[in-house]
């Protein structure tokens, strides 16, 4: 329960008891990973370089480049704001249940999750395989706490599933423990810091100018973090429920029946109950709550923005490498997003994806370079047909989407494992159909000087440079690209279609008698598909500038499917997380454990020598089965499921002991699934 | 369908029938499930079909709604016809149903199952999906509404749970959002497949009443195939009599309880015109 102690107007300052532990035990887990962030790793050459970049810029990595500066700015000011306003809302929204040992736990946990990833990054010197070390140390640490929980006999207690109805008088109580929470987070960090800062200056690697700035940051931050508190208080009061005086209700006023909140929520299963526990205020787990992700998103989106400018201060060198990586990781995205749409939301087994997204590549192939000529006759501008790049992102799109259609059409009627196997087919015959069309695609010797994107250049517009040697416009141009596709994604899951998707994967019989045309809803999930691949395929060819026929493979649609199931069917962050992983594991990782491997400084380089005929690119494949295997078995629902895909996975493993259900429900599986005929 | 006007146990001879079949026949390869089945239902009517397992009943449903498709015969709905008609296209020349195991749409909850039900009342396609224009917007407000609206016919049970997942429920409240996903659709015939099936007394009758009012509230007319003879006798105005298929009986409650071909269809004696050639019903 929440106790709202009697000295409320007792002052900023002074806590009672209660919160006194719970600050600690936010502090403590906040400030050690933010401390190693900044002082261990590069925050704080981040904040030096930006400061410097202002002031005098020929002693800053940025070295003189505004917009870097800038970006460098921004990104410092909102990524410390968003991580002081978080500890203001997880000591709001922490019910303070877990006791001790959640304590304990809590800080163990912050420094798996967070120190330990840190630091093999900067050991490493690479983003993807810190992160991809960070994952094996984690599981060990995993392994090892549930040991010594079972030592300790100590079993967390379940989130609670009783939900709260909050009044004023302690929403406004929530308010102020977040101002507390943030306040002493600002200010022990700020000093924390200043002690660094003077300890360095009297060892002469710092300036005066930086200096003056400490303290002038250390008299800000205070101030910075009773603001950002009252912020983390906002989203903490959002998340609670609110005491309805005359049962107000969701509904629209035309019933005259109504059914207050309070009432609905007394009335909810168990299982109903822990999900929506799990994103109410007060929490036994706010760092997993839906208030912590809405800064967790803050904080990813201002690093991937401004991840170009901040890689040269992470990492010394090899930001171009990372960044061409990245770039192909992008689209890899797009392709998981519309896939998603296919198998994830309409529930289709479609094998044959990778056909789309061919299509895609050589419609911009064809169209945007000599070949248009060498097809149609037509001579083009050189001049002014790249801007055609632009429009043609939609055509293409387009174009792919109504191939969709056509190869929908005559082979939707089929039942799940004839349709797989039919798109398995064109999967295997669209690459091969270009590849023999060779008098117009040039087959395997591929069309060359596919223009790339044209943005003119003005006095207010500067040039960019769309070279291939140029990752960076092209590393924007995808994350604009991913967005929209994440929009367009949200837009039709939440939506009259979106529930006909989900309606038909779940019961066709039911769906078609409930009104939905199977054919023409399975049509637009096939098209809508098909567009994303079309995206991604025009981005694909523009970006390369050569296209062959043999960088396809009829077995890429396994690995776009294989995305799309690890991530967690029909869940949009969970695809997006599939496609990193996968790509990582089967581009990213492996190239650079050889590329380090012939470093004679590494780690690895001992390795090499016992092993020279080893290359890590060799167990690419193996390693791919492996974790496709160890996904299957341990969490088939995929990394971030969607809600819908957990329950239908483990709806018969949970407890049904809800007093309401008389029998076994009928309609659970095995329950007279088929019409009987009578 | 005003609902002050009394209607009559018994075919009225003035109306158009809402529902016709006509000699419908249904062969699965060698097996003929329903044979020349003949009848009609008149608009405001309650009728049940009847009849021994293995009858045909469902089958006769599934027939009507599009789900298989007769062999020979004709079946009209106000005249026009029905056959060749895909589910979904039955469901918008006015007619909805429910089915004898529950298709729920078990991973969404109460109001997102009776929002698919309204699909066919709903405008938006994919490019009103995409911008959300108002006029979108303003449609899934009052579908929402109109959820809301089609639940609490059946009081506050399902209002309550409105946000709790069907699988989550109990059997007879899954029953009734079936019916409400039905009704979302706004049909003029309604097929209700066995409806009391696996209820007890209390929500056998409960379910008794909600049936009439659908007739005397809504102004629907209502197709049910029943197992107890009790709901049957008490609720039809008109009953139809199956067994191996075929017609065997049909008109006002007590004329079918006293016929002698549907008791032995029950009971399994030979009746006296069987007896007389010697081969068992």
């Amino acid at each position: 329960m929440l106790n709202v102690p009697e000295s409320i107007d007792s002052g900023l300052l002074a806590p009672d008891r209660h919160l006194r532990a719970l600050l600690i035990k936010w502090l403590v887990a906040l400030l050690i990973p933010v401390a190693v962030f900044t002082f261990l790793w590069s925050g704080e050459a981040l904040e030096n370089n930006v400061l410097l970049g202002i002031f005098s810029p020929q002693q800053s990595l940025f070295s003189g480049n505004v917009s870097a500066v800038v970006q460098g700015g921004i990104f410092c000011a909102v990524f410390y704001a968003a991580l002081i306003a978080l500890v203001g809302y997880l000591v709001a929204a922490d019910d303070g249940r877990r006791g001790r040992y959640g304590t304990i736990e809590l800080w163990a946990d912050m420094i798996a999750y967070t120190v330990v990833p840190v630091l093999l990054i900067s050991w490493t010197n690479d983003l993807v395989i810190g992160l991809a070390l960070s994952v094996v140390v984690i599981a060990v640490y995993l392994f090892l706490r549930r040991r010594v929980r079972d030592v300790l006999h100590y079993l967390p207690p379940s989130p609670l599933t009783n939900i709260q109805v909050i009044d004023e008088e302690q929403r406004a109580f929530l308010s102020r423990k977040a101002r507390i929470g943030s306040f002493w987070f600002a200010t022990i960090f700020a000093v924390i810091s200043l002690v660094v800062d003077v300890i360095f200056f009297l060892l002469g690697s710092l300036s005066t100018m930086l200096l003056i700035w400490a303290v002038i940051r250390t008299l800000i931050l205070p101030l910075a973090g009773y603001l950002l508190g009252w912020l983390g208080g906002v989203v903490a009061v959002r998340q609670t429920i609110r005491e309805s005086t005359n049962g107000t209700t969701k509904n629209g006023t035309s019933v005259s029946r109504r059914v207050s909140k309070r009432q609905q929520l007394e009335r909810l299963s168990m299982a109903r109950a822990r999900e929506e526990a799990r994103n109410l205020v007060p929490n036994d787990l706010p760092l997993q709550s839906r208030g912590a992700w809405r800064f967790y998103v803050v904080l990813i989106t201002a690093f991937v923005l401004f991840y170009p400018v901040l890689d040269p201060i992470f990492f010394a060198f090899g930001t171009n490498g990372r960044l061409v990586g990245y770039d192909d990781l992008g689209y890899y995205v797009i392709l998981a997003l519309g896939l998603n749409i296919v198998v994830g939301f309409a529930g289709l087994l479609d094998l044959g994806y990778v056909a789309f997204f061919v299509l895609g590549t050589y419609t911009w192939a064809l169209i945007g370079s000599d070949q248009f000529t060498v097809i149609t006759g037509i001579v083009t501008n050189p001049q002014i047909w790249p801007w055609f790049f632009w429009p043609m992102l939609i055509i293409g799109a387009i174009i792919a989407a109504l191939w969709g259609v056509l190869l929908g059409a005559p082979t939707l009627r089929l039942r799940g494992d004839y349709l797989a196997i039919v798109t398995l087919g064109f999967g295997e015959i669209i690459p091969l159909f270009f590849q023999n069309l060779d008098k117009y695609t040039k087959g395997t010797n591929g069309v060359s000087g596919i223009y790339h994107p044209f943005t003119p250049c003005a006095s207010w517009f500067p040039c960019i440079d769309w070279s291939s040697y140029n990752p960076v416009p092209y590393y924007y141009l995808i994350l604009a690209l991913i967005v929209l596709c994440i929009f367009v994604n949200l837009r039709l899951r939440d939506s009259r279609l979106g529930r006909a998707w989900i309606a038909i994967r779940e019961d066709e019989i039911a769906a078609s008698s409930s009104g939905i045309n199977l054919v023409k809803t399975k049509l637009f999930a096939f098209a809508a598909g098909a567009f994303f691949a079309g995206i991604a395929g025009v981005y694909h060819a523009a970006k390369l500038g050569t296209v062959a026929s043999s960088d396809f493979n009829s077995t890429d649609s396994f690995v776009y499917l294989a995305m799309v199931v690890i991530g967690g069917l029909g869940s949009i962050p969970g695809v997006i997380l599939g496609a990193v992983i996968v790509y990582s594991l089967n581009e990213l990782i492996l190239a650079q454990l050889d590329t380090i491997a012939t470093n004679p400084g590494s780690f690895l380089y001992g390795f090499k020598q016992l092993f020279p005929a080893f290359n890590f690119t060799d167990i690419r494949n193996l390693l791919f089965g492996l974790l496709l295997i160890i996904i299957m078995i341990f969490r088939p629902e995929g990394l971030i499921p969607s809600a819908r895909r957990r329950r239908e996975l483990h709806q018969n493993t949970e407890e049904t002991a809800e007093v309401g259900t008389l029998d076994e429900p009928p309609g659970s599986r095995g329950f007279e699934e088929e019409i009987r005929v009578e | 369908m005003s609902s002050d006007q009394t209607w009559s146990t018994g075919p009225s001879v003035i109306a158009e029938p809402l529902l016709e079949l006509n000699a419908v026949t249904k062969q699965f390869g060698g097996l003929t499930a329903v044979e020349a089945v003949t009848f009609k239902v008149y608009p405001g009517q309650i009728v049940s079909i009847i009849g021994p397992n293995g009858a045909g009943k469902t089958t006769v449903f599934n027939l009507i709604t599009g789900l298989y498709r007769p062999s020979s015969g004709a079946i009209r709905l106000a005249g026009q016809s029905l056959v060749g008609l895909s589910p979904d296209r039955v469901v918008l020349r006015g007619l909805a149903r429910t089915f004898q195991n529950i298709r729920l749409f078990n991973n969404m909850t109460v109001v997102e199952n009776v929002l698919v039900g309204l699909h066919t009342q709903l405008q938006a396609g994919i490019i009103g999906s995409l911008f959300r224009p108002p006029a979108v917007v303003r449609e899934e407000a009052n579908a929402h509404k109109r959820a809301i609206e089609l639940l609490s016919f059946f009081g506050m049970a399902l209002l309550e749970h409105q946000e709790e997942y069907v699988m989550n429920l109990s059997y007879a409240d899954r029953r009734r959002v079936e019916i409400a996903r039905a009704l979302a659709a706004n049909p003029r015939l309604l097929l209700l497949d066995e409806p009391t099936a696996g209820m007890n007394e209390a929500e056998t009758l409960e379910a008794v009443k909600y049936i009439r009012r659908l007739r005397d509230e809504l102004g629907l007319t209502i197709l049910l195939i029943e197992h107890k003879l009790t709901v049957t006798m008490g609720i039809s105005d008109h009953i139809i009599v199956l067994d191996h298929g075929r017609k065997i009986a049909e008109g006002l409650p007590e004329q079918v309880r006293r016929n002698e071909e549907v008791i032995a269809a029950y009971l399994g004696k030979p009746t006296s015109a069987q007896r007389g050639t010697g081969d068992k019903g």
